[in-house]
């Protein structure tokens, strides 16, 4: 009667002093969310509570009744409802960004989208009128095709097969994709610049050279390709 | 727990061939441990490499150019876009049971919500 009452009380109070996962080194959780499961997201674009009553579809209209019921978590503050605000931007700000200074970040990347415009429109004065129409003078579309030139299409991975580690060529995911073609271009302009040129001027030409497909950062990604067709033997060693 | 004790009786159940002492005495106790060991199931194969191919031979005629094999690279996109849809079903099938076997993954998932209560208390 006593023992297994004592058994059961070291037990117990060994449970209590070290309980299973209080502190495990390497897993302490240090993001939570204050919102529970039931919070949604925030709608942040304009135009879609702009739309009258009668054009929504049955599935919008039973989303606009949950809104109305079910709590909402608060907007992040890097987002805005504004027509001037760009994800992509956004990203590559941030992937700019150094020791949390986004002014700065932010400063540059408004520049060199406003040197991308004057060089452009300078080139749009300068141009006879059949040229005129071919010249691209909305700095936004300049990113976003120079970004879009630079990503490259098959990534290498390292994959370990007897001893050996082998580069195989894989398909990469959106995510991946754009992270390369934004981490080349900021590297290139860091590292390949005299120190007294300015980071925005830089940057522009780095995107204006990629918006016709040339330039160092094209040239990485057909580097990064010619490897893989080079590797194209060990295309087998994926297992995905 | 020392080496397990059988009682007299399991001995004599080997009615009809020679008796004599168990073959086999475990060195620990026959309890079903809450996990279980993680073998890979099947060697999966790479996919899309023939439009991996392809893509590769149409970039060494036209000098790496992006434009010039649209076509191929919208198959490649095509192709492992529909192998992650793939992929990502037969996942969600395998965690729930539907294909014959259960994975190692799987198992020890439920072992660890429903483990083998080993203890009295």
């Amino acid at each position: 009667m006593v023992a297994p009452m004592a058994g059961r009380l070291v037990a117990l109070g060994r449970r209590l002093a070290a309980p299973a996962r209080a502190w495990l080194p390497g897993l302490t959780q240090v993001r939570w969310s204050r919102y529970g499961p039931r919070y949604l997201e925030p709608e942040l674009n304009k135009e879609v509570y702009r739309k009258p009553l009668e054009e929504l579809s049955e599935e919008e209209k039973t989303q606009q009744e949950l809104k109305a019921l079910q709590p909402i978590k608060a907007a992040a503050s890097n987002v805005t409802s504004s027509v001037f605000s760009d994800p992509t931007i956004s990203k590559f700000t941030n992937m700019m960004m150094k020791g949390g200074n986004k002014v700065l970040a932010r400063s540059i990347v408004t520049q060199t989208l406003e040197a991308i415009k004057r060089k452009q429109i300078e080139k749009y004065h300068q141009a006879s009128e059949e040229e005129r129409e071919s010249i691209e003078c909305n700095p936004y579309i300049i990113f976003h095709q120079a970004l879009k030139n630079c990503q490259p299409i098959i990534g290498l991975c390292n994959i370990q097969k007897g001893g050996k580690t082998y580069q195989v060529p894989s398909p990469l995911t959106d995510n991946r994709k754009r992270f390369l073609a934004m981490k080349w271009l900021i590297t290139e302009c860091r590292e390949h610049k005299h120190h007294r040129t300015f980071m925005h001027e830089k940057l522009s030409q780095e995107l204006l050279q990629a918006f016709n497909n040339e330039g160092p950062v094209i040239k990485r990604k057909h580097d990064m390709h010619k490897m893989a067709e080079a590797n194209r033997a060990y295309a087998h060693y994926r297992w995905w | 727990l020392a080496a397990p004790v059988y009682p007299a009786w399991l001995g004599r159940l080997a009615a009809g061939r020679q008796r004599r002492a168990p073959a086999v005495r475990p060195a620990r106790p026959l309890v079903l441990a809450n996990q279980v060991a993680n073998r890979r199931l099947r060697l999966g194969e790479a996919t899309c490499t023939t439009e991996m191919s392809l893509l590769m031979a149409c970039w060494k005629q036209n000098e790496f150019s992006d434009a010039a094999c649209a076509k191929e690279i919208q198959t490649f996109y095509d192709c492992v876009a529909k192998t992650d849809v793939e992929h990502k079903e037969r996942l969600k099938q395998e965690s729930l049971g539907h294909m014959g076997n259960l994975s190692p993954k799987t198992v020890n998932k439920l072992l660890r919500r429903f483990p083998n209560i080993t203890d009295d208390f």
